[in-house]
């Protein structure tokens, strides 16, 4: 006998459902249109099937649902975090339109899709195994996308990606075989049991799965394979890598640690995620002082940006939660933008993404400097910036919730970090008349489009700084 | 309305002038003038009116809420006045680019003196130290200077976004500046101090936080430096009064004693180090080091005469030391050189430029019948009306050495034999006259008649009663 599905399940799961098919026919259209607009139909479709299923993730806003036996939970909390993921989707295939390939570009979109689709499955995964099955949805793809570009780097990035990450989901997949040995069940409901706390399989389970996590999210120490992945992949995929990776592994990381964990000892178990949390800030930022490109130094902001972001969610505060998805967003515009200035800068071989380009472009190209200096004073948390309010945000949040040791270490983290943001802003704007860098102008409208609306969406989040009630995760 | 376009005006302005192609420099400064003189007059028209807007209500409450206080409303007039000024003087390449920051940092002090709203007050310092920066990348002519600048003054911005962050978890809003019934009590309210008082301190600043000012003050182009010195600087010494001895009176005046032995240190440290510079900007910088110093003793003296007194000071010393560096600035324009041992005898053939220098340094040293004899006298009575007989002493050394370094810079440049080498050189042009005429008219109306400006009210201010409401 077969259990049944009743229809509304099939329904909760149908934003990500359309981001799949519009993947088959991505490469369906791949096949038929002529060679010449090939591209266009690609990115507009891939585009149409992302914006539909935002459109429809949004109706489920006010809904709280556990479809398929509590394996896949959609509320507010499933939402904002798919609505993230599709937005930087969108935004990372619109740089395809910039510099992307076009040889290739069918199957390039249908495999990002097909990852955004993973990562929406992670934002609602209600058990281990959904977790599971998202997370290697998102990653499977990535794989092949780190390795597109036709230079050595490539191949390294996307080698590196698939031992390392494939490694963590090792971890990860140990931690849940053992958290399952504990409890007799894959979902995160049943490890809120108090019984499990004498449990020693239960504490390995819980570490290793925890590991896993931060692996994923390349927090300190597990670090080291985000630099060398973004230098390689292409602009695009480093944009996308930059923000969906993270936020699908956040989705399940706050879900782990508002939702799943015996309340009475979540405090102490959780102590070494927020050290983490701490030296990821300062290593990230130090680690930038060093960089050469772009895609490196905003690989270890990333590094630092995610401590900032767990260190809202210390403490388990509804509040936090806000603020969390707060940053996250501001954090996913300013990413954005900041890599569609670069394709600006960038042709379809060469992309601009050496910091040695930018010496003296603010006299070259005084608009595309700006916005480059405009994110980066966002990711350093300066006004009048989303990246400003949210870092106010945090540190009240983190002094409330007796965690001001991280909100110290936030402080300490920014200060180090605007000396090499700062480094990039000085090589734009000093005066170099002996340096003639080889400047790629893309003619890019979609990437002018999309850098324009990262700048206003930033500035309007400063000032209407809206975060959704009812964001907190659950667990069936 | 009309508060509000007091920030937004001149930040729009600068951007658009930004953004513009091409080098119009007499187009650029004609309308940066205009849009300075206009912030000028809509700041007489907007006085007592407030805007507010709001921003955030959790964690705290917070608005964006403009509007001046009666200490505010001054500096706000001499910060539009300043940037007429600098910008009618400015005389740099890249005219457009230079005025749209000097535009840009208008409105953002422009936002610091007028927010009404803590979190919005940390918002526009900030913002306000960016210009600067951007100045000092792409006019200054030693890279170490700007990031001595940017690092000094951003450590104190992160001090103060913490700070604020603790305030208003601590007091459920941060729309406080200008309401005299708020007081913070609790373990946690000396470090909220200590992380204003250090942001504040850089910036103005005292000794031993002083080292990014002269560098920075001689290596910036004169129409930025008049107004970063006159105003700018002022922002700590306002947060002070504003937010330290309004919010936290009893642990400031616990700290006092802290403020003071700075200040003291301050003004001789500038006085003795001003003596000694050959480089004529940072005599000037040196000095308005030894001014401030005297202003944070009378704020930390808790005198109510002391305060008008710094008030006044605060004031005359915008005026005076933003004429100084205008002046020091054609000077350096017309010889290539700030060195006074490259500089002499140019009063003879220059009479007007000379003259302009003397009547600066007058009132830098104090002469009666300007203004900054006014401010010091005032604070002077009123230190020794609060009996801090051991502070009043090296204010009066200070002041002394203030005619001698004053007196050395002025005859070092105008008299003696003509050292020049460069023969071609003009004297004032007219536009440079208008440039510190206004200067000198403020100067002398407010040496005559300062009765404007003593009409301040500390006891706004929690100097004379310590209760309040507590939440």
């Amino acid at each position: 006998m077969t259990p049944t599905v009743p229809a509304s399940d099939w329904y909760s799961i149908a934003p990500l459902s359309i981001v799949a098919v519009a993947a088959l026919v991505v490469l369906l259209a791949d096949l038929l249109a002529p060679k010449s607009v090939n591209r266009y139909v690609a990115i507009a479709i891939g585009a149409v099937g992302l914006i539909v299923a935002g459109i429809d993730a949004a109706y489920a806003f006010h809904s709280n649902y556990a479809a398929f036996g509590g394996a896949f939970i959609v509320g507010g909390f499933s939402v904002v975090f798919q609505e993230i993921i599709l937005i930087a989707a969108l935004g990372s295939l619109v740089l395809y339109g910039a510099n992307g390939a076009a040889e290739r570009i069918g199957g390039t979109v249908a495999l990002m899709l097909w990852s955004t689709s993973g990562a929406m499955l992670m934002a609602g995964a209600g058990n281990l195994m959904t977790i599971f099955l998202g997370l290697e949805l998102l990653s499977l793809g990535l794989y092949c996308l780190c390795g597109l570009a036709d230079r050595p780097t490539a191949r390294e990035s996307a080698l590196k990606y698939l031992i390392l990450s494939s490694m963590a989901s090792g971890f990860l997949v140990y931690g849940m075989a053992l958290l399952f040995g504990a409890s007799g069940s894959v979902a995160l409901a049943d490890l809120t049991n108090p019984g499990l706390i004498s449990n020693p399989l239960f504490w390995c389970g819980a570490g290793l799965f925890l590991v896993g996590i931060s692996f994923k999210l390349s927090l300190v120490p597990f670090h080291a394979w985000a630099p060398d992945v973004y230098e390689g992949a292409p602009l695009p995929v480093t944009a996308y890598m930059s923000v969906v990776t993270k936020a699908a592994t956040l989705a399940v990381l706050a879900r782990f640690i508002y939702a799943a964990l015996p309340t009475t000892i979540a405090s102490e178990m959780l102590l070494p995620v927020w050290i983490v949390a701490a030296v990821s800030m300062i290593v990230g930022n130090v680690g930038m002082l060093a960089q050469h490109d772009l895609k490196r130094l905003i690989a270890y902001s990333g590094i630092a940006q995610v401590g900032y972001i767990l260190t809202a969610l210390a403490g388990g505060t509804a509040l936090g939660m806000r603020y969390a998805i707060y940053y996250l967003a501001a954090y996913t515009f300013m990413n954005l933008g900041a890599f569609a200035v670069a394709a600006l800068l960038s042709g379809e071989r060469e992309e601009g993404t050496r910091l040695a380009n930018y010496r003296g472009l603010a006299g070259r190209r005084p608009v595309v400097a700006a916005m480059m200096t405009f994110f980066l004073l966002a990711m350093a948390g300066l006004p009048p910036t989303a990246g400003f309010l949210g870092k106010v945000l945090i540190l009240a949040t983190s002094v409330s919730a007796g965690y001001a040791w991280l909100g110290a270490t936030l402080i300490v983290g920014t200060a180090i970090s605007l000396y090499a943001y700062a480094k990039v802003i000085r090589a734009m704007y000093a005066r170099d008349e002996h340096a003639h860098p080889h400047d790629v102008r893309a003619v890019a409208p979609l990437a002018w489009i999309s850098a324009v609306a990262c700048c206003i969406i930033v500035i309007a989040m400063t000032f209407y700084p809206l975060t959704p009630s009812n964001v907190l995760p659950l667990v069936r | 309305m009309l508060v509000l376009s007091l920030v937004l005006i001149p930040i729009v302005a600068g951007l658009g002038l930004f953004l513009r192609r091409g080098e119009h420099p007499d187009q650029s400064k004609a309308f940066g003038a205009f849009v300075a003189a206009f912030t000028f007059v809509a700041a007489i028209a907007a006085r007592g009116e407030e805007w507010s807007f709001r921003w955030l209500s959790r964690p705290f409450e917070s608005s964006f809420h403009f509007g001046t206080t009666s200490v505010s409303f001054w500096i706000v007039l001499l910060l539009a006045l300043c940037t007429f000024c600098a910008i009618l003087a400015t005389n740099v390449p890249r005219t457009a680019s230079f005025v749209a920051q000097l535009l840009i940092l208008e409105g953002a002090m422009m936002g610091v003196f007028l927010a009404r709203d803590l979190l919005a007050f940390a918002l526009f310092w900030d913002l306000m130290l960016l210009p600067v920066f951007f100045v000092l990348l792409g006019w200054g002519t030693h890279a170490p200077t700007a990031w001595r600048y940017f690092i000094y003054n951003f450590a104190g911005g992160l001090t103060l976004l913490l700070a604020t962050a603790a305030f208003g978890v601590l007091y459920g809003s941060t729309d406080v500046i200008g309401r005299a019934d708020v007081h913070l009590v609790g373990a946690w309210v000396p470090w909220i101090f200590a992380g204003f008082a250090f942001a504040f301190l850089v910036k103005t600043p005292v000794w031993p936080l002083h080292t990014w000012m002269p560098l920075t003050y001689s290596d910036t182009p004169a129409p930025m430096v008049a107004v970063v010195s006159a105003v700018q600087s002022k922002a700590g010494l306002y947060g002070l009064i504003a937010i330290g001895m309004a919010f936290m009176p009893d642990y400031f005046k616990a700290y006092a004693g802290i403020f003071i032995v700075l200040g003291v240190i301050s003004l001789l440290y500038g006085a003795f180090a001003s003596l000694t510079q050959s480089d004529a900007k940072r005599v000037v910088a040196y000095s308005s080091l030894s001014h401030l110093g005297l202003i944070v003793v009378a704020i930390a003296s808790f005198n109510p005469l002391a305060l008008q007194g710094a008030i006044v000071y605060i004031i005359a010393h915008g005026l005076f030391s933003a004429m100084l560096f205008l002046v020091l600035g054609f000077v350096e324009s017309r010889e290539d050189t700030r060195s006074l041992r490259r500089l002499g005898g140019i009063g003879a053939a220059n009479p007007k430029l000379g003259g302009a220098l003397c009547i600066a340094a007058l009132a830098a040293l104090g002469l009666p019948g300007l203004a900054g004899f006014v401010g010091e006298i005032i604070i002077l009575i009123g230190l020794f009306q609060a009996g801090l007989l051991w502070a009043v002493i090296p204010a009066l050394v200070a002041i002394v050495l203030a005619s001698a370094y004053m007196l050395r810079l002025f005859q070092g440049i105008m008299n003696g034999p003509n050292v020049a080498d460069l023969p071609v050189r003009s004297d004032l042009s007219w536009i440079e006259g208008l440039a510190i005429a206004p200067l000198v008219l403020a100067l002398v109306v407010l040496g005559v008649d300062p009765h404007a400006l003593t009409a301040f009210d500390p006891s706004a201010y929690n100097t004379t009663t310590s209760q309040g409401v507590t939440r």
